[in-house]
């Protein structure tokens, strides 16, 4: 039995370092903007599509986390298996949060369907996690070429960014126009301008963790890449922008653009001189409080500027992001240097 | 050519490199060694502008090997020791992307690309993603990526390692030919046997400082010998417990 409490002390501390990477929705734009400026009533939205994104990589099978290579090296017997088996799940806080919902709904605290959706949407969650989903661009496969020699780092960037769970939280609200769309239901005008913010918000903190998923692996390459920063950077703009167009599509695609550049203009600095670290299917680090609090006004002030008044306010919005790019690319350069 | 003089590498009060002086001359495969922690892969990383010089100078290619410019670095090819792969990318758009950046035209690069697949032993895994490779698939693609342009100067940063007899004979093959038409390769490795096949010049460090220069002809005993001699003489302890029976 010392051996298997030793592994699963081990699995409570991998748990443990996953979980505080979840939780980096802490500093998280539209997180922050849900809290300080949207009323109580929009922010239970915001925090439900919240729920949702993170329930599935909480409940990630922890065994995932022992190499199957080791796993099948250790010197344990089938029982010894069968009981990490069993006991791993427990593990998990979410296997204990789902039982003390069972014991309200037992007592009559909680409703069936409330422990049924989370039960289902834990159990969804864990049995996902242990399918052979692969662990970088696999799932993206298929992105389009695009002309010129920044063909292959603009797909690759796409590819980084289809794995964070950012895009997957401003697809939700983009997806929920639609379904308003679909129902005909009417929106106010006003509203599309403000789900337009939330999902440029939504995937602001991308633009300040750009080179989150390239590692060092990425940074030597590009070191040996005869390619200038603003090069280098404007093939993670182009990736960035090729996903928020499609999901402003259905709400205010232009003042989304324009959104969007702000964020890029504001997040190249963060990008090149922190050099955030991001992890897969995470949400991307947002730890710059007051970078974010510039993005969000930056980012509510385009949109709106854009989409009250005239399409001719992107004109500044581009500037500003090729500004940006290309004084970020200067550093990126130097800093590659040293 | 490849040349230092002085190069010099702190970190803080540690000096990784010390007062590097060294040539390699046209045509010329040479071999560094030295163990880990010599200061190798940081020499080589000055030299391909990875990293800063806290002092001395280097010249590859006529140009300033610190200066990092956009110019030396199309000249040169590297294997870097962390290979420098992207995970989201397969085998065959990093050198799709290697063509493309360094201005190949699609033609060229597709052609070099297949052949290097191919000789390489890579062909089965072109659309694997990096992240999803073996190591010897990444080294090889890393391999590849530094030849594709068809550099004037070769840098390789142990590329023998976790590679396989078959190919590591196509590697040493196409180096010496590379060599033949007057491209200077300068690599590091641990493995000797490929040094005596390969190496014409011999450059060994120890705490990183020159021990010897000279060619590999020159080396007046067994190159292992000499290598216990001038760099690090191997710990001879004996574990009893190992292989004793069990408590």
């Amino acid at each position: 039995m010392a051996r298997l409490a030793t592994i699963l002390r081990a699995l409570i501390q991998a748990q443990t370092r996953d979980q505080k990477s979840i939780l980096s929705l802490a500093g998280n734009n539209l997180f922050i903007t849900s809290i300080f400026v949207m009323g109580p009533a929009a922010g239970v939205f915001i925090y439900i599509i919240f729920g949702l994104i993170i329930l599935f990589p909480l409940s990630t099978d922890p065994m995932r986390k022992i190499p199957a290579s080791r796993l099948s090296l250790w010197p344990l017997d089938r029982r010894e298996h069968w009981i990490l088996r069993a006991l791993s799940p427990w593990v998990n806080p979410m296997t204990w949060a789902i039982a003390a919902l069972a014991i309200w709904a037992a007592k009559g605290k909680a409703s069936v369907g409330l422990l049924s959706l989370a039960a289902g949407l834990v159990v969804s969650g864990f049995v996902l996690s242990s399918l052979p989903i692969p662990r970088s661009g696999g799932l993206w496969r298929h992105v389009p070429k695009f002309p010129g020699p920044l063909n292959q780092l603009i797909r690759k960037d796409l590819r980084g960014m289809l794995s964070t769970l950012d895009v997957y939280c401003a697809l939700l609200l983009s997806l929920s126009t639609i379904g308003f769309r679909l129902a005909r239901l009417p929106i106010p005008r006003e509203a599309l301008l403000i789900i337009t913010v939330l999902v440029v918000v939504a995937l602001s903190n991308y633009a300040q963790s750009l080179f989150g998923l390239d590692g060092e692996n990425g940074r030597v390459r590009y070191a040996l890449l005869p390619l200038q920063g603003w090069r280098v950077l404007a093939a993670k703009d182009i990736a960035f922008l090729l996903v928020i167009v499609p999901l402003t599509l259905p709400l205010a695609p232009i003042s989304g653009l324009a959104g969007a550049l702000i964020a890029l203009a504001i997040g190249h600095r963060n990008s090149v001189n922190i050099r955030p670290t991001g992890i897969r299917w995470r949400f991307s680090i947002g730890i710059f409080l007051m970078d974010g609090f510039q993005q969000v006004a930056g980012i509510a002030i385009a949109t709106s500027l854009v989409f009250l008044y005239s399409p001719l306010f992107l004109i500044p919005c581009i500037a500003a992001c090729a500004g940006s790019a290309w004084w970020a690319g200067r550093t990126f350069d130097l800093l590659l240097d040293n | 050519m490849i040349a230092c003089r002085n190069l010099t590498r702190s970190f803080g009060d540690f000096k990784a490199v010390d007062n590097l002086t060294f040539e390699v001359k046209q045509g010329t495969i040479c071999a560094f060694l030295g163990p880990n922690g010599a200061g190798k892969s940081t020499t080589l990383k000055m030299l391909t502008g990875l990293l800063a010089a806290t002092s001395g100078e280097a010249e590859v290619c006529g140009l300033n090997a610190l200066s990092n410019s956009v110019e030396l670095k199309r000249r040169i090819g590297v294997l870097p020791e962390d290979l420098g792969l992207f995970d989201d990318l397969t085998i065959e758009e990093h050198l799709s992307l290697t063509g493309s950046v360094y201005g190949l035209d699609k033609q060229t690069s597709r052609t070099r690309t297949d052949q290097l697949l191919r000789v390489l032993s890579l062909e089965h895994g072109r659309n694997t993603f990096a992240a999803a490779s073996s190591q010897g698939m990444r080294k090889k693609t890393a391999f590849a990526m530094a030849l594709l342009p068809n550099p004037q100067v070769l840098f390789l940063d142990e590329p023998f390692e976790a590679i396989d007899p078959v190919t590591s004979k196509v590697m040493r093959d196409l180096l010496q030919s590379i060599a033949a038409r007057g491209v200077p390769v300068f690599f590091t490795t641990h493995i000797l046997s490929a040094v005596e096949q390969i190496a014409a010049q011999l450059i060994m460090i120890r705490q990183g400082k020159i021990v010897w220069d000279g060619p590999v002809a020159d080396v007046p005993v067994s190159l292992e010998q000499h290598y216990f001699d001038l760099v690090e003489a191997p710990v001879l302890e004996e574990l009893e417990w190992l292989g004793s029976p069990r408590s």
